[in-house]
């Protein structure tokens, strides 16, 4: 069982990935990130010179990429460049043909898929429809990692899984059937999903597609606050520039299946990197209220 | 509250219906009263009308409750894991190739009718090479195709086996009885093999029934949550396979159990695995008892009535003919509601 006890976010030893929760440190959206008062947190994600094809046609070519502990990272980059590969890299859903990837420093390949479920909760595009299934049976799945196919055999603690819809504020849709629900519902139940797993690390996969305005903001606000409030470490794959730039501290560009840019938004979005890696011309400009860039894209080149 | 009492409660009715339908099924024959019956059970009388009960009567009874519980039971499987309201032991080579492999066994000698391991195991082989051959074809494609190339799968193999019964018919008196589905004439001889069978693999089922929760919410939830997908359909289907070629072997290929029950069971338990196995298994065993003893009465009139020969109803007779219109029913609502979902969205 000794592989079951993990090395907290912030370095103290805590059981099966639940997240130390500590209310004298408890992080705040501004205190809290990679960078701690101790300088660097440890890495979560090592990914070393990284190859990964789909039938003979190679998608990522060499991708070196560290995240730490309590980084907010979004994964940009035109489609197919490989971006929600890597997103499945990280996650163990696809294994890499060369290079090496190390989840809180063992690697990846060695780790048992509930293993790495107990560490990496996934947030997939979408979710096929399931006849009859209800809010609360599914995030009632997130046991799952912890307790194992006869473990779930019986009812387990309800009281956690109450928390997660609380947070993802889905508790009203809580007996309501999943395919009833709006696509902003839906995600959000399944950020209550992604919560109720107690995993240190969340992945997010495109969570804002199909949504409209509103719904995109909620989700990615609520993503924030549960990140702050948890301590979490976040990977997003993102198609909005604006958003990538509001709602992370980070921004890695892949482009010809390496990391083309990474940095912080305020150094990553140029008009050199919108002609570079997104093939259009477009200025920058500064937002005053939020203090971030935003993109005026003009033409395709 | 009233939702985490629900499924134990509505598994608990089931299975008193099926209890219900297996007594139904016993006194169908009207030849020997419900006091007897009761009698028997008790211990209290021997002679020649407890004899019919032990040898005839409960067998049957007890293979009905077997078969309808392991067909409903992989039909909900097949339903779940290819995520294919239309998937069904018959609809996806499995049962057609369960009948195939049993009178191929019959017809190369390697085993005789009588011999409930010999059929068994030809009904197994049978079955899992059916199955295999749909998923093989269809593998690479999305499930609304699985059915149709498990709708081809089946009708090849129905028509090697109707080939094989021209060839050859004289070796096969009562191949009706394996293209329909009858319990008729089991006995404790079939049982002892089929059905510890059987219940192993029910218990198999249910066991795994969590995971087969998970892994009915798509492959990529499944593998995030930590159970991967690939091995685990495997292992569900195989379990599927066991079912309907363990049901095969005892009654033939009764039909459309595997395809109306797990959609009855999911109406009646809700959708979480842990009680749709044993709705489904205890409306599958309530369908073919039922449904056998539907079949006795109808022998008993058409002999009254119309001839005076006896003749006996196959089993499969009154299912496919209930279960056709059953299932007009659930396609018209399940169609209803796709078109509701469409014009929300």
């Amino acid at each position: 069982m000794a592989d079951e006890t993990l090395v907290g976010a912030d370095g103290r030893r805590t059981d099966a990935g639940v997240p130390v929760r500590d209310s004298n440190r408890s992080p705040s959206p501004v205190t809290a990130g990679a960078h701690g008062p101790g300088g660097p947190r440890e890495p979560v994600f090592e990914v070393a010179d990284v190859a990964f094809g789909y039938a003979g046609r190679p998608v990522l070519d060499g991708v070196d990429l560290t995240i730490r502990a309590g980084e907010t990272v979004a994964l940009v980059g035109t489609n197919g460049c490989g971006k929600s590969t890597l997103l499945r890299l990280l996650a163990g859903l696809l294994s890499p043909d060369r290079g090496a990837i190390e989840l809180q420093g063992r690697p990846l390949r060695r780790l048992s898929r509930r293993e790495i479920a107990r560490r990496v909760a996934v947030l997939h595009q979408s979710l096929p429809p399931v006849p009859g299934l209800t809010v609360r049976q599914l995030v009632r799945q997130s046991a799952y990692p912890h307790r194992g196919p006869f473990g779930m055999l019986v009812q387990g603690e309800s009281a956690e899984i109450d928390a997660a819809l609380d947070a993802a504020g889905v508790t009203g849709l809580a007996d309501r059937v999943l395919d009833t629900l709006s696509g902003g519902e839906r995600q959000r139940v399944r950020v209550a999903l992604a919560i109720a797993q107690r995993t240190p690390v969340l992945l997010l996969d495109e969570p804002t597609a199909h949504l409209d305005v509103r719904h995109q903001l909620e989700v990615l606000t609520l993503v924030r606050r549960l990140r702050a409030e948890r301590d979490l470490t976040v990977v997003y794959v993102l198609h909005e520039l604006d958003h990538a730039a509001r709602f992370t501290d980070r921004i890695v560009a892949l482009a010809d299946g390496r990391v083309a840019a990474d940095g912080p938004p305020t150094d990553v979005i140029t008009p050199d990197l919108l002609a570079r890696v997104f093939g259009v011309s477009g200025r920058v400009v500064h937002d005053d209220l939020h203090g971030t860039p935003r993109c005026l894209l003009d033409e395709p080149l | 509250m009233r939702r985490r009492v629900r499924g134990p409660v509505v598994a608990a009715a089931l299975a008193a219906a099926a209890a219900l339908c297996a007594l139904a099924n016993v006194l169908a024959y009207g030849d020997i009263p419900a006091g007897v019956v009761a009698d028997v059970l008790a211990g209290e009388r021997s002679g020649q009308q407890a004899q019919i009960m032990w040898t005839l009567r409960f067998p049957q009874a007890a293979t009905a409750l077997l078969v309808g519980a392991a067909l409903g039971v992989a039909g909900l499987v097949l339903q779940l894991v290819l995520r294919n309201p239309l998937a069904a032991p018959e609809l996806t080579g499995v049962n057609p190739g369960a009948v195939l492999g049993l009178l191929l066994a019959l017809v190369l000698g390697l085993t005789d009718a009588a011999s409930a391991a010999g059929a068994l195991t030809a009904a197994l082989v049978g079955g899992l090479a059916g199955g295999a051959l749909t998923w093989l074809l269809a593998r690479e494609h999305d499930s609304a195709q699985l059915v149709v190339y498990g709708l081809l799968c089946s009708a090849l193999l129905t028509g090697l086996t109707t080939m094989l019964l021209a060839y050859q018919p004289s070796r096969f008196g009562n191949a009706l009885r394996w293209l329909v589905g009858s319990v008729e004439g089991r006995t404790w001889d079939h049982l002892a093999v089929a059905g510890p069978w059987i219940a192993v693999a029910l218990g198999c089922v249910w066991l795994g029934s969590a995971a087969l929760g998970v892994l009915g919410a798509g492959d990529d939830h499944a593998a995030a949550l930590g159970l991967p997908a690939a091995r685990a359909r495997g292992v569900a289907l195989a379990g599927a396979v066991a079912l309907a070629a363990g049901a095969v072997a005892l009654a033939g290929a009764v039909a459309f159990v595997g395809l109306v029950v797990p959609h009855l069971a999911r109406a009646a338990a809700g959708s979480d695995p842990r009680f749709g196995v044993p709705a489904a298994a205890a409306l599958g065993a309530a369908a073919v008892t039922g449904a056998d003893a539907l079949a006795q009465l109808g022998s008993r009139w058409l002999a009254a009535e119309v001839d005076g020969q006896r003749l006996g109803l196959p089993t499969g007779v009154v299912t496919a003919v209930l279960g056709a219109a059953a299932l007009v029913l659930v396609v018209r609502r399940g169609g209803r509601g796709a078109a509701m979902e469409r014009t929300a969205t």
